[in-house]
């Protein structure tokens, strides 16, 4: 539910990022943004989200909740574009339900919010991964996590050291992982060397 | 008769430390070059894995789009040239300070990175997959640069004439006595 475009298009990009993250909104805004409107719309790409939300960013694990949230009404694309768009506002103050209500129908932010029942709790937020540094065990008490803990465990398995991180796959061969911010004409320079051959 | 100024250890390392220098050059460019997905060799593929690896360039964000793409293209075949080109060991004090400018410029570019708080990999090719970070430049800064500058010096040292006053042993000439 955290994707973009068909699942049948030759190139696949899997990218985890943590949404209060500076270089994962310039990748999404400088890079995926473009790519979804051409390439993905086109059929070329499918890219799909995995959340690997940060211990030292103190809203990213909530912001993970609210997309996951999203995502179960259909709204992800919204949210996320919301999310990075206004990063710099929610990452200081933590008032990401403001963006999100903005960014869907009052109808559709009702069902979001019923999703986010019990997943207000502050202190659930803060989840450190045991594969960085400093790691600390905490509870899940919201019924979203588990969306969020899958997409964390395939991440070990690349295994993700920083964000963004992503992985292409092309006819089912699966790339070594990158890492960083890359720009769209040298993406799509890839992409057209693999569709060309 | 010719007269060996230069002990004949020193020599034999210097070849030694030339074909290792050149041996990571040469892993390093073909690395770059070599067809991903498992494809055929072919200019296709080889573009593609060009394309890649300027993908790993531009994470360093230091460049414009088509300077990325100068260095992605070109980067990897000078690796082979002077790997090459070391091997040879023609015009060696040459090529050993080019591999030095080399790592110099390469070092430089992940201490930026990591200076910068980039979480990239270091898409030097050799070994495995790696962080930008004290570590690659502790594997360059403690084992490739030295190399190279060994290689440099001993060079240069091997073509140096000895003093004037120094002395020298000669080979020693085949006896003719019956």
């Amino acid at each position: 539910m955290k994707t973009y475009g068909s699942s049948t298009a030759p190139i696949t990009m899997e990218v985890f990022t943590d949404y209060e993250c500076p270089s994962c909104r310039n990748l999404f805004e400088g890079t995926l943004r473009p790519m979804i409107a051409d390439y993905v719309a086109n059929g070329k790409v499918y890219l799909i989200h995995h959340d690997f939300p940060l211990p030292m960013h103190k809203h990213g694990y909530e912001a993970a909740r609210w997309a996951n949230a999203a995502a179960r009404v259909g709204q992800f694309q919204n949210v996320e574009a919301a999310l990075y768009d206004n990063q710099n506002y929610w990452g200081t103050d933590g008032n990401i339900a403001k963006y999100v209500s903005a960014a869907m129908s009052p109808a559709e932010f009702q069902r979001v919010q019923k999703l986010m029942v019990g997943c207000e709790d502050q202190t659930t937020a803060a989840v450190t991964s045991p594969s960085l540094k400093n790691a600390a065990q905490t509870t899940h008490s919201c019924a979203l996590d588990s969306y969020i803990e899958k997409d964390r465990a395939l991440g070990m398995t690349i295994p993700v050291n920083s964000t963004p991180t992503y992985v292409i796959s092309y006819k089912g061969q699966r790339l070594p992982a990158g890492s960083g911010v890359v720009s769209w004409p040298i993406l799509k320079q890839f992409f057209d060397s693999l569709l060309n051959q | 008769m010719s007269q060996n100024t230069r002990p004949k250890w020193a020599r034999i390392l210097l070849i030694v430390g030339r074909i290792a220098l050149a041996a990571i050059f040469l892993i390093a460019g073909y690395a770059k070059v070599r067809p991903q997905f498992a494809m055929p060799w072919s200019v296709g593929s080889v573009r593609t894995s060009l394309s890649m690896f300027a993908m790993q360039v531009d994470s360093y964000q230091m460049l414009p789009p088509w300077a990325v793409n100068a260095v992605a293209h070109v980067l990897p075949f000078f690796e082979l040239f002077l790997g090459l080109w070391l091997l040879t060991g023609i015009a060696l004090r040459f090529s050993s300070i080019l591999s030095v400018l080399a790592f110099c410029a390469f070092m430089t570019a992940i201490a930026s990175a990591y200076h910068r708080g980039l979480g990239i990999n270091c898409g030097c090719g050799i070994g495995p997959v790696e962080q930008v970070g004290p570590a690659a430049l502790i594997r360059d800064g403690l084992k490739f640069l030295p190399l190279a500058l060994a290689v440099t010096f001993g060079s240069f040292w091997i073509r140096r004439k000895p003093a004037p006053n120094a002395v020298t042993v000669p080979e020693a000439a085949p006896s003719t006595q019956s």
